[in-house]
């Protein structure tokens, strides 16, 4: 029946012909689409992951409440009313046993790699300018396996900063608001203990403003000894061997720790909603698009059916079975779907490549094009949408023609 | 062997109205029948009754010995594909398809056009169409049409040939011409032709006439 399902599409070019295009701009619209929105949020994820941890396990701030003390000055069981209730915070935040953490990080076989972090925040000056800043004592060699901040640098390497030596790595948002360049000394002070001066050995640029503006990299024994806080670790940012495990992972871990564990997924969840907003609109599009298309197919199909009564009274007299009308109608759909589907997915890959040269200011080192994917799954989606709708609409008047007693229209056509 | 009709009885509509009254009739293999009377009489009915296009409100229809209605679909096509073959007023050809392709067409659903094929271009060696091979439809005359139609018909060399109103669209040239088509079909290859028409000259071509009125036969 594929034979006369061509025929008869080939008979009616226009008709066939502003449907195909119907389908095939659904296919392109959601290819085309499908690979921006993902493109800007593989983006904004690799952003995420590889410019932080997978998994960033941290000490869990302590404020201090009213019956935070209760057992400790009068016993588990006491029932005490403060007339002034204990209130704060307590000092200085550090994990408290990492070293149980780094022998379960060896012991991982989901661990990649891992790096203790003391992060401070702290002020830096350059003679009279002064400006916050957020300091993140690091030991390069293990950071560099956890993130990919090495091809972000846009002035030395992030080995510089060494084992020690008061030797730091500034965003170059912060160097610009400083009007530093490298090599250039700053002063660093996190309120206690007197300012320390660092040189600056390097620069990176993220492409996030808020990091670029107030990052700064140190080693970690330098920060520790910055922060009064000799040989403590606040966090422990930790690689996996597959980025999709980290959500699970750390709601394990979580739960065996008094630390705070977050995946980057769980630290960035209102990002995250944003990208599943996006989804939404995005396969909402599309969808409206092939409904469009959709009812295109079923509207000329069932106007087929309607003036082939005649042909499908005659194929049905000649042995023909309701099942071959049946298929006869439906391939006609599943043609126009297949074929759309597959020139639109060429024509979306088209405006894809288009898009991709587009320049776009500030987007880090990634590159300063359009991030655009070029997923074959996206491909294979928007084939399988476009085929699949053509198969549902052509479904109703393919049955109906199958429905078609051939010998009322025969008797028709004769009265 | 043929078809054997035993009591058929049609009815249409709400209340009914009976169109076929209760007719039981044999015809043989080989028999070259016409079926006369005035229009609404029930003869296209019975025709497309006895050729399982139709089915009967009541009675039983007898072809080869086998009872048409117990029938599965599958069988009742597949008996249709080979041994049946229609003839229509109105040629019904598939305006898509060249003539070569409609001739064809019975024997795509059996799939054997390849095995059918220099059959078909025989037959339109013999009805005059040669030189009308990939001609589509609408660049055929009437006749031309309706001898398509006929090949189509005998394409699988069916047992029967059911007709209705064969000529009633052609002028009396091409009317003709159909004819003795079908004579030479029912004389030469054996074939059971069965017809019904509303011109008496040409149901005299016949061997047998059947004459009806108000869903009964006359003679």
């Amino acid at each position: 029946m594929l034979f006369l399902a061509l025929r008869h599409l080939l008979s009616r070019k226009r008709q066939s012909l502003l449907t195909l295009v119907g389908i095939l701009l659904g296919t392109a619209a959601y290819i085309a689409i499908s690979g921006m929105m993902l493109g800007f949020q593989t983006f904004i994820i690799d952003q995420l992951i590889n410019n932080d941890a997978h998994v960033r396990i941290s000490a869990r701030e302590d404020v201090i409440t009213e019956h935070s003390l209760d057992a400790d000055f009068f016993g588990q069981d006491a029932l005490v009313h403060w007339l002034t209730p204990p209130a704060g915070r307590r000092d200085n935040a550090y994990i408290l046993y990492p070293r149980a953490w780094t022998d379960r990080m060896e012991s991982s076989p989901e661990v990649s790699a891992y790096a203790e972090q003391m992060i401070a925040q702290a002020i830096v000056s350059r003679a009279k300018v002064s400006t916050a800043a957020r300091v993140i004592g690091v030991d390069p060699t293990k950071q560099i396996q956890v993130t990919n901040i090495q091809s972000y640098m846009t002035k030395g390497s992030f080995l510089d900063i060494g084992m020690s030596g008061n030797r730091i790595l500034v965003g170059d948002g912060l160097l610009n608001k400083l009007g530093a360049t490298v090599p250039e000394t700053l002063m660093l002070s996190v309120g206690k203990g007197v300012a320390q001066s660092f040189k600056v050995v390097g620069s990176f640029h993220l492409g996030v403003k808020n990091a670029d503006d107030t990052l700064i990299y140190g080693a970690l024994t330098d920060i520790q000894t910055l922060n009064a806080t000799p040989s403590r670790v606040s966090d422990i940012a930790v690689r996996l061997t597959n980025v999709e495990d980290a959500g699970s992972l750390a709601s394990s871990w979580n739960i065996l720790s008094q630390e705070k564990v977050q995946s980057w997924d769980q630290a960035n969840e209102g990002i995250m909603s944003v990208f599943t907003t996006q989804d939404i609109v995005r396969n909402s599009m599309t969808i409206s698009i092939l409904i469009v298309a959709g009812f295109g197919i079923y509207n000329i199909l069932s106007m087929a059916v309607n003036q082939k009564r005649r042909e499908i009274a005659i194929l049905r007299s000649m042995g023909y079975e309701a099942k071959d009308i049946v298929t006869l109608f439906l391939a006609q759909g599943l043609l126009l779907g297949a074929v759309g589907g597959l020139v639109g997915c060429l024509v979306g890959y088209g405006v894809c490549e288009v898009m991709a040269r587009i320049p776009v200011a500030n987007r880090g080192m990634g590159g300063n094009h359009m991030t655009i994917v070029f997923f074959p799954g996206i491909y294979g989606r928007g084939f399988l949408l476009a085929f699949l709708s053509a198969g549902f609409a052509s479904f109703l008047p393919a049955r109906a023609a199958g429905k078609l007693s051939p010998i009322e229209v025969i008797r028709g056509e004769n009265s | 062997m043929g078809i054997e009709l035993k009591d058929i009885k049609k009815s249409f509509g709400t209340p009914p109205t009976q169109v076929i009254r209760g007719i039981s009739l044999n015809i043989e293999l080989g028999e070259f029948v016409s079926f006369v009377g005035r229009s609404g009489c029930g003869k296209s009915t019975l025709l497309y009754i006895m050729s399982t296009l139709d089915e009967p409100t009541s009675g039983q229809v007898m072809i080869d010995g086998k009872e048409v209605t117990t029938l599965e679909q599958s069988e009742l096509h597949l008996f249709r594909n080979l041994q049946m073959g229609f003839v229509f007023q109105f040629h019904h050809l598939l305006p898509e398809l060249s003539a070569i392709e409609n001739i064809l067409m019975p024997a795509m659903k059996a799939k054997r056009s390849g095995e059918r094929r220099p059959y078909a271009i025989s037959l339109m060696e013999e009805f005059g169409l040669k030189d009308r091979l990939d001609h589509l439809p609408s660049q055929l005359s009437g006749g031309e049409q309706q001898r398509v139609a006929i090949a189509r018909a005998l394409v699988m060399e069916p047992k029967y040939l059911f007709a209705d109103e064969p000529t009633g669209n052609l002028d009396s040239a091409n009317g003709n011409g159909v004819m003795s088509l079908f004579k030479r079909v029912n004389k030469e290859r054996r074939m059971s032709v069965i017809f019904v028409t509303h011109d008496t000259e040409f149901s005299k071509m016949a061997t047998r006439r059947i004459e009806m009125s108000d869903g009964l036969l006359v003679s």
